[in-house]
């Protein structure tokens, strides 16, 4: 048994709030304080030390095709950071689109313990678990897009019972060995294939005459009813588009009611007040996200310097193609699935929309109330590669730096945000909330994210400095599952993480007339776009977590 | 016995009950075999390239020096030259992704090089890609969108069943008027398809760029003056230019292993950045023919554990990438690399090239050489004779192999995994 003595526990899950206790730590859980006999293998004292459960990444483009696409795509930047083998580690590289051996050492170097691929095509979902198996260290689980797919397109414009959509749903979830669901520009990437460059929300695609409204409603209807724990994760229609926060707004609307998270919001809280058709919306937006308790978000922060935009939003991202810098970009339709557009960025803090989109986030971040429902993310790698996350924790948690990094930014940018009017700092908690408890919570993750009996022991010890990048950057000690995996920000040892997936119950007749539509017009059998468990450890995970759904009646 | 085998076998467990043919980049899953000897026969639909690699004659035998030996002494061979080589290419590279994440754990630790035995065409794309990037489709997008199919330098011919697949079905979007142009050889042999015309226009491959660049310039609104371009006449160019303006969803075609000659990369160029410009009004994809010999899952897997689509050396500092140095053929002439690991699981005609250093080959059983490599280790053969996982041309899909005709053949994955824990003996 391992004791970990008395540090400072931010355990939000259980209201704990910087209480000075011990830990206790065996086959890979958290147990309750043994007796005066019992015996401590290893004790660690942890005086003065800030311990939290291991971080979470509910939005993060760690691996699938599009990834690869864009690695494949930047050599230029991967020259800039080299990572040799050493100590049990592969070789690879970092920065913007690194290799999945430092995506998941990077990741645990940084004190988390499990990232959520939010892009998987149920096509490519075998590429996107043998990218994710290789992907060391952390737990991992992704979301299936749907929502530009023709099948599902067919049943919602043939008016088919909800039911029967509950049941694709359902399949899909479970064929394509995924988390949660999500809906990218909903419809749009299907109708970009019939030559539609825009699609609102009210709109009906070029083809099948139905409305991204309607796509929304259905796919959340079916994720409720199915009873999976993590909402419709929407990445919603007019992404980037100056105005597009009416979009946004009415999009939370349309959910009438049901649980719904809004995806890297950031990019959805533009206005078009001012010279330049381009303002901030964050105010409105932050308001309708605190108003409406259904509503969850993550941000999508920018940081500035060198990126890559990867997305499923193949029409968006075709649309923005003339900002690629370097200049070359990357479209994709697939498999009549979905599709994708990787484009290269550079986001630039004297460039008047960058700086306005960098404080977007930031008001975004300070504007929303509950930390339970607002999440910390920059869709890595789109608004900035996931390295950034502890210089985007000190902007949040310290006034003095955030300002002293507005005075940088373009002035007419700064004039325009009222961020410096805002003088919130995130505490301590607040951060344990946002990375730890609530995405677990989101994700329906029970025994992760908290530091509770029972809880896997995925634990991350910080020194408590001031200077708040410099501490979240390095952890002085992260446990994984009980093992100790980082030493002073440095992998000490290497382990694999396990698969997340939810394991719906639905009827599977609705594989009669999936077959006959894969038989007719695909060039794959539906049983091969079907994972098996088996498969997901020989593509790599250390073992497959199946949660069980409990359905509620439609 | 180092190893065995019959673990490995239960571990890689794949849920098609289909059989899907691992032998070209279109990875067709829909077909039916019966077990015949060591391997299977094909029994429908009519497939000539499957027909004959399904069939594998031969139960296989270690060889040193062309001459029988068990495979524990083969491998252990093996590993002694690895362990002397200063820098070895880990290359062929055909086998799947199992076998591919082997083949980048090997190198890794000797310190090698990788490369896939069709590395110069698939760098003839990479090079375009890097450069400028591209617009591109998946094959069940082409069997319901395509109402225009430009042949670039192409007949397709070397995938039998693309037309089959790709072209002559029904789409689901109703009835598809379809057109086929060749730009290429004056004969090209393409099937007849209900509802499906075809026409061609010679052309020297080589002057593609030509062709694409004239018609780029057209489409900014600068008209050319000549009379005609790399032999194809101004009205002719015009003509075609304005059918694929007005295509829905126009598919350009290449293939670039058949693209061969200096600068190919340029033409691939022009073609990508023609569809691009296509697409300010409707909508053009590219779809690059490839893939054959596991060449996509190489680039793949390399691609998610480097960051770079092979070519790549795993020196001091990390992977190094140089599309240009690392060719093969180039590596072997210059004597940059001083041993020769040989993948070539798929197709026994893919023998190495003819180098002067030690070479190990990985190959089929059925494997013939005209020159004994100094050790010659027979490997299941993926998607026949063990289970494993294969990307299809457009990368997007990914299948699971079966084992119709399971053999107690080791795949090339367990062997490198022999090899790379005997070069820890060897070094000792």
């Amino acid at each position: 048994m391992l004791r970990l003595k008395n540090g400072r526990i931010y355990d939000p899950a259980h209201g704990v709030d910087g209480e000075v206790r011990d830990l206790y730590i065996e086959d890979g859980r958290i147990v309750a304080a043994p007796g005066p006999d019992a015996r401590i293998d290893r004790d660690i004292d942890l005086a003065g030390r800030v311990v939290m459960g291991g971080a979470i990444d509910l939005h993060t483009h760690i691996g699938g095709g599009k990834l690869n696409i864009a690695r494949a795509l930047l050599p230029e930047d991967h020259r800039q950071d080299p990572l040799p083998t050493s100590g049990g580690m592969h070789a690879g590289c970092g920065h913007a689109a690194p290799s999945t051996w430092t995506t998941g050492y990077r990741y645990a170097e940084m004190g988390y313990t499990a990232c959520f691929e939010p892009a998987m095509q149920p096509t490519n979902a075998r590429h996107t678990h043998l990218e994710m198996g290789d992907t060391p260290m952390v737990d991992k689980g992704a979301y299936a897009m749907l929502g530009s797919d023709d099948f599902f397109l067919r049943m919602l414009a043939s008016g088919a019972d909800q039911r029967l959509i509950n049941d694709y749903v359902g399949w899909t979830l479970d064929a394509s060995q995924a988390m949660a669901i999500k809906v990218v520009n909903p419809g749009g990437i299907s109708a970009f294939k019939f030559n539609a460059r825009s699609l609102d929300l009210d709109e009906a695609h070029p083809y099948y005459r139905v409305t991204p409204r309607q796509v929304v409603q259905a796919l959340a209807r079916a994720v409720h009813d199915l009873g999976v724990a993590h909402p419709l994760h929407v990445h919603a229609s007019n992404l980037g588009v100056p105005g597009n926060a009416d979009t946004t707004l009415a999009t939370m609307a349309a959910a009438e009611g049901l649980p719904i998270h809004l995806t890297h919001i950031q990019f959805h809280s533009y206005g078009t007040e001012g010279e330049r058709k381009f303002s901030s919306e964050a105010e409105r937006i932050a308001d309708a996200i605190n108003r409406m308790r259904n509503v969850s978000a993550d941000v999508g922060q920018v940081l500035f310097g060198q990126t890559v935009t990867v997305s499923g939003d193949s029409m968006k991202q075709y649309g923005n193609h003339r900002h690629a810098s370097p200049d070359k970009w990357v479209v994709m339709d697939i498999e009549c699935d979905a599709g994708c557009g990787v484009v290269p960025f550079k986001y630039r803090d004297k460039n008047f929309v960058n700086a306005l989109q960098w404080a977007i986030g930031l008001e975004l971040f300070l504007r929303v109330n509950d930390p339970w429902r607002i999440f910390l993310t920059t869709d890595h790698p789109n608004g900035a590669p996931f390295t950034s996350y502890p210089h985007l924790i000190r902007l949040l948690m310290d006034k003095r730096f955030r300002d002293s990094k507005l005075d940088e930014i373009n002035a007419e940018a700064a004039a325009h945000s009222q961020l410096r009017s805002l003088d919130r700092e995130y505490s301590l908690y607040e951060i344990a909330i946002m990375t730890r408890a609530a995405p677990a919570r989101s994700l329906g993750l029970t025994d992760r994210g908290h530091l509770g009996e029972g809880a896997a022991a995925d634990i991350v010890v910080y020194r408590d400095d001031a200077d708040r990048e410099a501490m979240f950057a390095q952890p002085e000690y992260v446990f994984k599952d009980g093992q100790l995996i980082v030493r002073d920000g440095k992998v000490v040892n290497v382990v694999n993480g396990a698969l997340h997936v939810v394991k719906p119950e639905y009827d599977k007749g609705i594989e009669k007339p999936l077959k006959d539509y894969f038989d007719r017009y695909m060039t794959v059998r539906m049983e091969n776009v079907r994972i098996s468990d088996d498969e997901i450890c020989t593509c790599g995970a250390s073992k497959l977590i199946p949660h069980v759904c409990k359905g509620r009646a439609a | 016995m180092l190893w065995h085998f019959s673990l490995f076998e239960s571990s890689i467990s794949v849920s098609s009950p289909s059989v899907c043919c691992p032998f070209c980049g279109l990875l067709c899953d829909d077909l039916e075999v019966v077990r015949e000897g060591d391997g299977v026969r094909l029994e429908r639909p009519a497939c000539p390239r499957a027909s004959r690699l399904f069939s594998i004659p031969d139960p296989g035998q270690a060889m040193i020096a062309g001459l029988p030996i068990s495979l524990d002494e083969a491998c252990r061979s093996a590993a002694i030259i690895l362990s002397g080589s200063h820098r070895p290419l880990i290359g062929g590279l055909g086998c799947d992704v199992t076998g591919h994440r082997a083949a980048l754990s090997l190198a890794e630790k000797l310190g090698g090089v990788v490369d896939h035995m069709h590395g110069r065409a698939q760098f003839r794309n990479v090079q375009a890609f890097q450069d400028g990037g591209w617009v591109t489709t998946t094959l069940s997008e082409v069997r319901n969108r395509a109402d225009l199919i430009v042949l670039a330098g192409t007949d397709a011919s070397r995938y039998p069943r693309f037309f089959e697949r790709c072209l002559a079905p029904a789409s689901q979007f109703g009835e598809l008027t379809r057109k086929v142009v060749v730009l290429g050889d004056p004969v090209p042999s393409i099937p007849v398809m209900d509802g499906v015309s075809v026409s061609s226009i010679p052309i020297d491959a080589g002057r593609l760029g030509e062709l694409f660049a004239v018609m780029r310039a057209s489409l900014a609104g600068m008209p050319t003056r000549a009379a005609d371009v790399a032999g194809v006449s101004i009205g002719q160019i015009e003509a075609l230019l304005a059918d694929m303006r007005a295509a829905r969803y126009g598919v350009l075609v290449w293939n670039a292993a058949e693209l061969d000659f200096p600068q190919a990369d340029l033409t691939i160029q022009s073609a990508v950045n023609l569809v691009k410009d296509l697409n300010q009004a409707t909508r053009w994809s590219g779809l690059p023919l490839g893939g054959d010999d596991g060449g996509t899952s190489a680039a793949q897997t390399c691609t998610w554990q480097t960051g770079y689509p092979l070519r790549t050396a795993y020196e001091i500092a990390g992977p190094r990438y140089e599309p240009l140095l690392f060719d093969s053929d180039r590596l072997l002439k210059t004597g940059e690399v001083d041993a020769l690991v040989w993948i070539s699981a798929f197709d026994p005609e893919r023998t190495p090239p003819a180098v002067d250093c030690p070479t190990v080959v990985l190959g089929r059983a059925d494997m013939r050489f005209a020159r004994a490599p100094d050790v010659f280790i027979p490997v299941a053969v993926p998607g026949v004779q063990h289970a494993g996982f294969l990307h299809r041309m457009d990368a997007v899909v990914a299948l699971p192999l079966s084992a119709p005709a399971s053999s107690s053949l080791p795949s090339v994955a367990q062997v490198l995994a022999i090899i790379q824990g005997e070069t820890n003996h060897a070094a000792a």
